[in-house]
């Protein structure tokens, strides 16, 4: 018994030593994947003199999880826009103080007061996308509208997001109606919508579809445009397209979260993303589209005039940022998304 | 009748060991998509230059070696009691910890140690995952023991203190020498299950213990690069010849 | 009698890890996640106040009834073919003299590595474009490729693939420790193989065949990586639905009451087990 305990305290501690720092000041950052260039974290460490703990994840839920408890360890995370507001409301998120921000002007003047922060007294806006199609050039005609996704010629060589706000939302689109209403009734058309479409689905795909249309598995697929430059990266034969009816927009910004002790480290690094040559180059490897102008004038021209990642302020108007979805409209979408998949 | 066993379990085997050549092949593939373009080993090269790979791979090494030694301590003494005598409440949980969906075992234990929180000024971390990989690998120690010691004759302890020693004595000197291929066999398992674990790991782990499985699930969902398949490759030849090498040992 | 107490004071001590074990990081967990379901969803995760059994109600939906006897009807599928294809492995070893323990860690080998790796591993293998696909149209035996991905099939055989090992190992545990002696009686009484597997060496494995049957099915219930990534997020079982509501729905003591249930349903089926073998497994 001793014995046991002993050995046992013994390896705890060796286990906290494995994780102690060596001395230097310690930023733990919680990203999404693929969200910074290879050396972006080295060099902030390098420049600074600090060690950075960067983990990744795939989802707000999975991101919130962890932080809601208030005691999860992490300094900097970056939700989507419309999870601020939830986050300020759960007293989660600490001030964001401009005046250790010298580089904020180079944002966008758009992200310099976005909707959801218009004093960006939170967060800061970092990287920004949409929703569309992407599809394989080879199909007869492009697909360039939402309805598009419901014609019988694409049958079995189809795939949808699989994620209940982007699939409602595009069947809500495709009506004619708003991106996020609320309307129960426009929520049951959606709902049917959805449900004619999936006999012509191959599948419900997050990450997978990309690999399989530079295959050739698949013609086209409900996509996110960075994840679909990436794919076009690859295979040259592949485009996107801003749907004719309106697209999702969302923003995904650095918090730093109020948990936190090193608040002051925590806006340096933000301070160290806004600088415009960091943030191009994580554009260059992660394919993103940045929400900092200077940044964006430092890309190739290849780079900034790539309609897929930066759209023309005419396309761009077509876009309706995502909102925050009330208590009651959550539980709805949710029932229906398992009727969806249960049908 | 022989011969046809044996071609049929060739059969399954190749079932079973698919996967792992498929992965093995694209290892070594120049391009980061599921289409072959060439031979490379830059995936290799990769893994030993990835600081995030190196530490997750030493955080699931500290969390499966204290996680195993503790659960075969602990599901050795366990079975040992329960051999001696039975106890329907004790067997029926560890069963049901055994068979209890990742999700629910995971989500549970992640309640009750932000619920600890509250008292305990503590994080998730290391120390967590230790615990719950412990809670679930106990069961298998147990069983595996168990099954070991259905074969042994309490005769011999009896003839033990017979001749003079006390019960820990009949245990210490009898009974667990003869149990250790069984012990050895049950950390083996223990080991791999907490090798390997993502669902409950990657609930309660902390901000500086990522492991291994929760760096590759990471990869692999965002449809990266065979730098997985590479990690795969190399785990499965290391075990493979850890394996071996017991065996060896174990023989001779 | 002094000796009888030294062992019970013996096995009290032995017992005391694994019950602090159980005590601490199984049944409290459990308690904890019971009180979830009693409670109401937060406005964005997290929950509160009011208690309510709502989250029960909600169960007794026929949308959520046909997930379960769908898992139900997956589950009890993967066993049934675990069984058939694992037993002649099983067989298969126990009669491999001194190879026999090299046999069974290949068994066991494959889950050294991630088991979502080895799913995207099929995943390849399986796809229209996959190795299997372009084999088969390369030996001119289909056209078009077969559809083996994102069906009820694929997810079948995946889980299948991912549990084989837990029926093989308990069936082979029975078989190994059958007496040679027994099968050489029936063939000098004159049997022929067929019939000395079906009336002596099956019933004989009976133990080992439930042991392993239990430790398919019930994780096979709440499995749901492997019917998210080979069923292509068309179908949703049990294991999909709870996952959903702890992650996109944010539905915490909804997710709870479901997991409640399910452990309900499993409590009653060890409970069976356990009442109907004379020798359990622990």
């Amino acid at each position: 018994m001793k014995q046991r305990l002993n050995r046992r305290t013994f390896l705890m501690g060796v286990a906290g030593l494995a994780g102690c720092a060596r001395g230097r000041p310690r930023l733990n950052v919680y990203n999404w994947s693929n969200y910074v260039a290879p050396d972006t974290i080295a060099n902030f460490e390098a420049e600074f003199g600090v060690r950075v703990r960067y983990a990744t994840y795939e989802s707000n839920e999975e991101m919130l999880a962890k932080v809601l408890s208030g005691n999860s360890g992490w300094d900097v995370v970056f939700p989507t826009h419309n999870r601020i507001q939830p986050m300020r409301q759960y007293r989660l998120l600490a001030p964001i103080d401009h005046a250790r921000l010298p580089n904020l002007p180079n944002l966008e003047p758009r992200f310099q007061s976005p909707p959801w922060d218009p004093r960006l007294e939170y967060c800061v806006p970092y990287m920004w996308g949409a929703t569309g199609i992407a599809y394989n050039r080879s199909v007869a005609l492009a697909p360039a509208a939402w309805a598009d996704l419901w014609s019988a010629r694409f049958k079995g060589r189809l795939t949808m997001l699989d994620d209940p706000e982007e699939v409602l939302g595009a069947c809500l689109l495709k009506l004619r109606l708003s991106y996020n209403s609320t309307d129960v009734a426009s929520l049951r058309r959606a709902e049917r919508e959805a449900i004619a479409q999936k006999p012509l689905l191959r599948a419900y795909l997050n990450a997978e579809y990309r690999d399989q249309l530079v295959a050739g598995d698949i013609l086209v697929a409900h996509s996110w445009a960075t994840t679909a430059q990436q794919a076009i990266d690859a295979a040259p034969q592949l485009g996107f397209a801003y749907p004719a009816e309106g697209f999702p927009l969302y923003g995904d910004n650095a918090v730093v979260l109020r948990e936190s002790g090193r608040a002051e480290l925590a806006h340096q690094f933000i301070n160290y993303l806004l600088r415009a040559p960091v943030a191009a180059a994580i554009v260059q490897t992660s394919r993103t589209a940045t929400a900092n102008a200077a940044a964006q004038a430092l890309l190739p021209e290849a780079l900034r005039s790539n309609t897929t990642l930066f759209p023309t302020a005419g396309t761009l108007a077509r876009g309706q940022w995502i909102a925050t979805m009330p208590g009651a409209t959550q539980r709805l979408r949710d029932r229906m998304w398992t009727e969806i998949k249960s049908a | 009748m022989k011969r046809w066993l044996g071609l049929y379990a060739a059969a399954v085997y190749l079932f079973l060991h698919l996967p792992l050549a498929i992965l093995a092949v694209f290892s070594f593939n120049s391009s980061r998509f599921t289409v072959w373009q060439g031979f490379s080993l830059t995936w290799y090269r990769a893994i030993f230059q990835d600081r995030q790979l190196g530490e997750s791979a030493w955080n699931s090494a500290i969390i499966a070696v204290a996680a195993t030694i503790i659960s075969t301590m602990a599901g050795t003494a366990c079975a040992y009691g329960l051999w001696k005598r039975g106890s329907k409440l004790l067997s029926g949980s560890l069963y049901l910890s055994l068979v209890t969906p990742e999700i629910v075992m995971g989500i549970s234990l992640l309640a009750l140690f932000q619920w600890s929180f509250r008292w305990l000024h503590w994080r998730l971390g290391l120390h967590t995952v230790i615990l719950a990989h412990v809670a679930f690998s106990i069961a298998y120690v147990v069983i595996a023991i168990a099954a070991r010691l259905r074969t042994f004759s309490p005769a011999l302890e009896e003839a033990a203190l017979d001749l003079g020693a006390n019960e820990w004595q009949a245990f210490r000197f009898v009974t667990l020498p003869a149990l250790l291929p069984g012990i050895v066999a049950a950390a083996l398992l223990a080991l791999t299950v907490s090798f390997d674990d993502y669902v409950i790991t990657s609930m309660v782990a902390g901000v500086d213990s990522e492991t291994l499985p929760m760096v590759i699930y990471a990869m692999a969902r965002r449809g990266a690069s065979p730098v997985i398949n590479a990690i795969s490759a190399l785990i499965v030849v290391v075990f493979g010849a850890l394996v071996l090498i017991s065996e060896r040992v174990r023989a001779s | 009698m002094k000796t009888a107490s030294g062992w019970e004071r013996l096995r009290a001590w032995f017992l005391l890890p694994a019950w602090i074990w159980m005590a601490v990081l199984f049944a409290a967990p459990f308690a904890i996640v019971i009180v979830y379901s009693l409670l109401t969803r937060g406005g964005y995760g997290g929950l509160g106040l009011p208690w309510t059994l709502e989250n029960y109600q909600r169960l007794a939906d026929p949308l959520y009834l046909g997930i379960v006897l769908r898992s139900f009807m997956m589950a009890a599928a993967t066993t049934a073919i675990c069984l058939l294809l694992g037993f002649p492995l099983a067989l298969f070893i126990s009669r491999a003299g001194n190879r026999k323990n090299i046999y069974l860690q290949l068994v066991i080998l494959p889950f050294w590595t991630s088991f979502l790796v080895r799913l995207y591993a099929w995943l390849f293998l399986l796809r229209d474009t996959g190795l299997i696909n372009t084999a088969l149209q390369h030996l001119g035996l289909i056209h078009d490729p077969l559809p083996l991905l994102y069906n009820d099939g694929a997810v079948l055989l995946g889980l299948v693939y991912g549990y084989l090992p837990f029926m093989v190992l308990p069936v082979y545990a029975t078989l190994e420790r059958l007496d040679p002696a027994l099968v050489e009686a029936a063939a000098d009484l004159g049997a022929k193989p067929w019939p000395t597997l079906l009336h002596v060496i099956l019933p004989l494995s009976a133990p080992g065949i439930r042991a392993g049957s239990i430790l398919v099915f019930i994780p096979a219930l709440g499995a749901y990586l492997t019917p998210d990534l080979l069923g292509g997020g068309r179908t949703v079982l049990i294991g999909n639905l709870v996952q959903n509501q702890f992650t996109t729905a944010r539905d915490w003591p909804f997710g709870a009451a479901i997991s409640v249930g399910l452990m309900a349903l499993v409590g009653v089926l060890v409970l069976l087990m356990l009442r109907s073998e004379r020798e359990g497994l622990v």
